[in-house]
C-alpha cells in the first residue's frame, strides 16, 4: 500500500514539475529571457498601469497585422 | 547656497547654475524641456521609477534627422516585415536603467504609427517596427531625442542573430539540465540513505525509474551538443573532450539502463546528469561572452558615418561612402569624424587622433598633411582630397581586422584535452579486453551475482570499469581550480572573462605593454608650476583663459590651480582660439581698463611679440597679460607608480617585457628607461602593433599584452591573453580578456602570481584524478569493485579534486 502511495506521489510529482518545465521552455523560446537585465526589472513595475499598458501592446501589434490583411484583400 | 539635485537626471550641481522654474531646479534647458514634455504627456511616473538614480542629461544632437529617410539610408538599415512594414534595428544612447526602457518603449507605443518598440536593456539594442505611410522614421528618431535619448542604427547581422539564437539554445537546454538535476539529487539523497539504512527492492526500481525518466532528455536533449562536437572531433580525427563527456555518459546510462530493466546493483543516471550539466553551465558562459563581443562590434560600427559630403564643380552633394572615389573633395565640418583618408586642401585645424594613437592631446593638421578615418576634426571646416577608398581607410580596415581575429581567437588548448585523447582510447580498450578476458576465460574472483549468465556478469564488470573510469575528477580537474583562481583574481580587481586564460596567463614568456594609458597615467599634469605676479585679479583671468577651453593641457592646470587659490570666473570678452598653440583675450574691468590677455606655447609667444626663454623637454604653457609673462607651467605624461615593480618582478619571472607605442622615439627611449624596459618599439601604428604581436606568436611565444584604447583593440585581439584597463574604451575591453578594473599594474603582478599558483592546482588536480583511476581501474577491471564503492569512489575522486582547489585560497 505505502509503496503504491509512494509511486503515485513520484509519478504526480514528476509530471507537475514537467509541466512547469515546459511552460518555462516555451516562455524562453518566445525570447521572454533572452534579456536578463530587463527580466529583473520588469518585475519591479507591476502596477496597474503597467499592466494595462501591455495588454494595450499587445492589441496595438494584433489590430495593426489585421488591419493590413483588410486594406489588402481587396485589391 | 550649496548643492541642489535636477528635478529631470538627478545630478547634483551648485545652486548658482541652477535654471530655476517655480520649485523646481533643472541643470539645463535639456532636462527643463523633457522634464515638461513628460509631465504634459502623463509620463511622470517616470520619475518614481527611476527613485534615486541619476540618468544623463537630454543630449544636444544637432545632425540632420533627414539623413534618416534618404534611399541609401534605407537600403542599408531598413528591412521591409512580411505584413509590408518597414523594420529597423538601432542602438539607444543614454539609457541607465529599466525606467528609461520603460519610457522609451511606452512613448514609442503612444505614437501613432509604431507597430511595435522592443528595447534589450543589456546592450540598448532596439527593434522597431512602423507604418511607413503614417510616420517616417526621421520622426521616429526625433521622438527619441526629444524625451532626451539618441538612437543610431545599425546593421543586425546574420552573426548576431545567430549569436541571439545559439544563446537561447544554449540556455534552455541548461536550464532543463539543471532542472532535472536538482530533482534527480532530491531522489538521490532517498536511494542513498536507503543504502545504508535498508531499503525494499521494489521502491529502490521505483526511484531508478524516476531517475531515468529525469536523466533522458538531459542526456538526449541537452547532452546533444557533445554528441555534435564527439561527432565533428571524429571527422576531423581528433578524440576531444566531447567525445570523453558524451561516450563516459552514454555507457554509464546504458549499464543504468540494464540495471533498471532487471539487473542487480546500482544505477548511475544521477552521474549522467551532473557530468552534462556541469559541463553545459560552462559552455553557456562561453557563449554568453561570445555574444557580448558581437553587440560591441555593432556599437563602432553604428558610430560610422554612412555618407560624406563632396564637392564637385563648387556643388555640394551628399554620397554613400561605398560611391567616393579616390581623388573626390570631401568636405568636413568641426566636430565631424573623417570617414576616408585623405590629403587636406584647405582649411587648417587640429584634429583628435586618439582613437588611432591613444595620445590625447589633439594634432594639428594643414595643408597638404593626411587625413586618417577615425579621427575628429575639432574646429574647424576643411575639403580634403580622397586618397583611399572606403574599403581601404584606417578605419574600415581596423574593424574588418577586428572581425576576423574575434573569429579566428588562438584557442589555447586545456591541458586535459591533451590528455582526454589518450585516456579514452586507453579506457575503452581496457574496458573492452576485460569483457573479452572475462567472458572467453571465465576468470571469477569476485562477487557473483545470482543465476547471472557468464555474459551478463562479463557486461556488468566491463561497464563498472567505465563507470570507475568516469571522466567527473578528470572533468572537473580544470574548471574547478580555475573558477576558484578566478574569483581570487576578482578579489584584486582583476576580471577575467573565461577561465582558461589563466592558464595562459602561467604560460606565458612575453608582456608586452602599450605605453599611453598602461604604463603611464595617459593624461598630462603639471611637473612644475611658476607663477611670478600671486595678483588673484590676474590669476583669476587665467583662471577664466583655461575654463574658455577643453585642451587637455587647459583642462589640466585648471585642476591644479583650482588645488591652490580660490578662483571666479571673469568674462572674457573676444576669446579666440589659436590652433594648436592656445588662446588669446580681452577683458576690461571695473575702470574700463583693458588687458591683454594670451595664454599658450612659446610660439604663440612669439607671434604676439612677447620675448621669453624657456627650455624644457615638456610641453610648455606661458600665461601673460599685457606682454608680460607672469605665470609658466610644464607638463608631462606621468608614469604609473608600480609599472617599475610590475616590469621587474615580470623580468624575474623569466617574461620578456616589450614596450609598443605610437609616440615618437625619444619619449619612448625615456619612459622605457625610466621603468626598466630594454626592448621597446616606437613610431607603431595600430596595425603595426598587431603585425608585430602575431610576429611574436609566429615563433612561438604564448603572448600576454596590455593596453587601453582603441589603437590597441588590434593588437589586443592577436594576442594569446589580452588585458585591458578599465578605463579603456568599450571596444577594447570587449576584445580583451581580461579587465584590470582598479588600473593598477600592481595588480596585473598579482595576476600573474594568483594564475601560476592556480596553474600548479590544476596539474596536482589532474595528477590526483589520474592517479585515481590508475588504482581503482585494476580492481574494477578484477571484479572486485562491489556498487557500493564505485558509488562512494565515483563522488569521492570529485571530492579530492575540489577540495585540493581550495587550496589555492589559503596563503596570500
Amino acid at each position: 500500500m505505502i509503496n503504491d502511495t509512494l509511486l503515485m506521489m513520484l509519478i504526480v510529482g514528476l509530471i507537475v514539475s514537467f509541466a512547469i518545465l515546459g511552460m518555462f521552455i516555451w516562455g524562453a523560446k518566445d525570447g521572454q529571457f533572452d534579456d536578463g537585465d530587463k527580466m529583473m526589472d520588469g518585475l519591479l513595475f507591476d502596477s496597474t498601469d503597467d499592466l494595462n499598458d501591455a495588454v494595450k501592446k499587445e492589441e496595438k501589434i494584433e489590430e495593426s497585422k489585421k488591419g493590413q490583411k483588410k486594406s489588402e484583400s481587396p485589391e | 547656497m550649496g548643492n541642489v539635485k535636477c528635478d529631470h537626471c538627478h545630478l547634483v550641481f551648485d545652486d548658482d547654475v541652477m535654471i530655476k522654474d517655480n520649485e523646481l531646479n533643472f541643470c539645463c534647458k535639456g532636462c527643463q524641456g523633457v522634464y515638461h514634455l513628460l509631465k504634459s504627456d502623463g509620463l511622470d511616473s517616470f520619475y518614481d521609477k527611476l527613485g534615486n538614480k541619476t540618468i544623463s542629461p537630454p543630449l544636444d544632437v544637432h545632425d540632420d534627422v533627414i539623413r534618416f529617410d534618404t534611399k541609401s539610408f534605407e537600403d542599408t538599415f531598413v528591412k521591409n516585415t512580411e505584413d509590408d512594414y518597414k523594420q529597423i534595428d538601432l542602438i539607444i544612447e543614454g539609457i541607465h536603467c529599466a525606467a528609461c526602457i520603460w519610457l522609451n518603449e511606452k512613448v514609442l507605443y503612444n505614437t501613432n504609427g509604431i507597430i511595435s518598440a522592443d528595447i534589450n536593456f543589456s546592450n540598448n539594442k532596439a527593434k522597431i517596427i512602423w507604418n511607413d505611410e503614417k510616420i517616417k522614421l526621421s520622426e521616429i528618431i526625433l521622438k527619441i531625442r526629444s524625451i532626451g535619448y539618441n538612437a543610431y542604427a545599425y546593421d543586425a547581422t546574420v552573426a548576431d542573430e545567430k549569436a541571439v539564437k545559439s544563446k537561447r539554445d544554449y540556455f534552455i537546454r541548461m536550464m532543463v539540465a539543471i532542472f532535472a538535476s536538482m530533482n534527480i539529487m532530491m531522489l538521490s539523497v532517498a536511494k542513498y540513505t536507503g543504502f545504508f539504512t535498508g531499503i525494499e527492492d521494489e521502491i529502490k526500481t521505483y526511484i531508478h525509474l524516476g531517475e531515468f525518466i529525469l536523466a533522458t532528455p538531459v542526456l538526449f536533449y541537452s547532452g546533444w551538443i557533445f554528441y555534435k562536437g564527439a561527432y565533428f572531433g571524429l571527422k576531423n580525427k581528433i578524440l576531444n573532450m566531447d567525445f570523453l563527456v558524451s561516450s563516459g555518459a552514454t555507457l554509464t546510462y546504458i549499464y543504468s539502463l540494464y540495471i533498471l530493466f532487471g539487473g542487480k546493483g546500482e544505477s548511475y543516471f544521477d552521474s549522467v546528469t551532473m557530468i552534462i550539466t556541469f559541463v553545459l553551465v560552462g559552455k553557456y558562459l562561453e557563449v554568453l561572452g561570445k555574444k557580448s563581443a558581437v553587440d560591441t562590434l555593432d556599437k563602432i560600427k553604428s558610430t560610422i558615418p554612412l555618407e560624406a559630403t563632396i564637392v564637385e564643380n563648387g556643388v555640394k552633394k551628399t554620397l554613400a561612402l561605398n560611391n567616393i572615389n579616390v581623388g573626390d573633395i570631401v568636405e568636413i565640418r568641426s566636430g565631424e569624424k573623417v570617414c576616408i583618408d585623405g590629403r587636406i586642401i584647405s582649411g587648417e585645424g587640429s584634429f583628435d587622433e586618439s582613437s588611432l594613437t591613444g595620445e590625447s592631446i589633439p594634432i594639428y593638421k594643414q595643408k597638404n598633411d593626411l587625413l586618417y578615418s577615425g579621427t575628429i576634426n575639432n574646429d574647424s571646416l576643411i575639403r580634403y582630397e580622397v586618397t583611399k577608398s572606403y574599403q581601404d581607410s584606417t578605419l574600415n580596415s581596423i574593424v574588418t581586422l577586428l572581425e576576423d581575429s574575434l573569429s579566428s581567437k588562438p584557442e589555447i588548448e586545456y591541458k586535459a584535452n591533451e590528455i582526454s585523447k589518450g585516456f579514452t582510447v586507453s579506457i575503452l580498450t581496457l574496458s573492452l579486453l576485460t569483457f573479452l578476458i572475462w567472458y572467453f576465460f571465465g576468470i571469477d574472483l569476485g562477487f557473483d551475482y545470482d543465476g547471472a549468465s557468464s555474459f551478463e556478469k562479463s557486461f556488468i564488470v566491463a561497464i563498472s570499469v567505465i563507470v570507475i573510469a568516469c571522466p567527473c575528477a578528470l572533468a572537473l580537474a580544470t574548471p574547478i581550480a580555475s573558477l576558484i583562481g578566478i574569483s581570487e583574481l576578482a578579489k584584486k580587481g582583476l576580471l577575467f572573462k573565461e577561465a582558461k586564460f589563466v592558464e595562459t596567463f602561467a604560460k606565458a614568456d612575453t608582456l608586452v605593454l602599450d605605453k599611453t594609458g598602461t604604463i603611464t597615467k595617459g593624461e598630462l599634469k603639471v611637473k612644475k608650476m611658476r607663477i611670478m605676479d600671486k595678483n588673484i585679479h590676474k590669476l583669476n583671468l587665467l583662471y577664466s583663459l583655461l575654463d574658455a577651453s577643453t585642451h587637455p593641457i587647459s583642462q589640466s592646470i585648471k585642476r591644479e590651480l583650482l588645488k591652490k587659490y580660490d578662483l571666479t570666473l571673469k568674462d572674457l570678452e573676444s576669446v579666440k582660439n589659436i590652433q594648436a598653440k592656445g588662446m588669446i583675450a580681452k577683458y576690461k574691468n571695473v575702470d574700463d581698463k583693458l588687458f591683454h590677455i594670451v595664454g599658450g606655447n612659446l610660439e604663440l609667444m612669439k607671434e604676439n611679440n612677447i620675448h621669453y626663454n624657456f627650455d624644457s623637454l615638456n610641453s610648455v604653457y606661458l600665461f601673460a597679460i599685457n606682454k608680460r609673462v607672469i605665470a609658466t607651467f610644464e607638463l608631462a605624461d606621468e608614469i604609473k607608480e608600480d609599472a617599475k615593480e610590475l616590469v621587474l618582478d615580470a623580468q624575474n619571472n623569466g617574461l620578456d617585457v616589450i614596450m609598443l607605442t605610437g609616440d615618437n622615439n625619444s619619449v619612448a627611449s625615456a619612459v622605457a628607461s625610466k621603468v626598466g624596459i630594454k626592448n621597446y618599439v616606437s613610431n607603431i601604428d595600430p596595425i603595426g602593433k598587431a603585425d608585430y604581436i602575431k610576429k611574436l606568436r609566429d615563433e612561438g611565444k604564448v603572448v600576454v599584452m596590455a593596453g587601453d584604447g582603441i589603437n590597441d583593440s588590434v593588437a589586443l585581439a592577436s594576442s594569446n591573453v589580452s588585458v585591458a584597463m578599465g578605463n579603456s574604451a568599450d571596444i577594447t575591453i570587449s576584445v580583451s580578456d581580461v579587465v584590470l578594473l582598479n588600473n593598477s599594474l600592481k595588480s596585473l603582478k598579482q595576476a600573474f602570481k594568483i594564475s601560476r599558483r592556480t596553474y600548479k592546482f590544476i596539474k596536482q588536480n589532474l595528477f590526483i584524478s589520474l592517479f585515481y583511476n590508475l588504482v581503482t581501474i585494476p580492481l574494477a577491471m578484477a571484479g572486485l569493485v562491489i556498487p557500493l564503492v564505485a558509488a562512494l569512489s565515483m563522488s569521492l575522486s570529485s571530492l579530492l579534486v575540489v577540495a585540493n582547489s581550495m587550496r589555492i585560497k589559503i596563503k596570500d
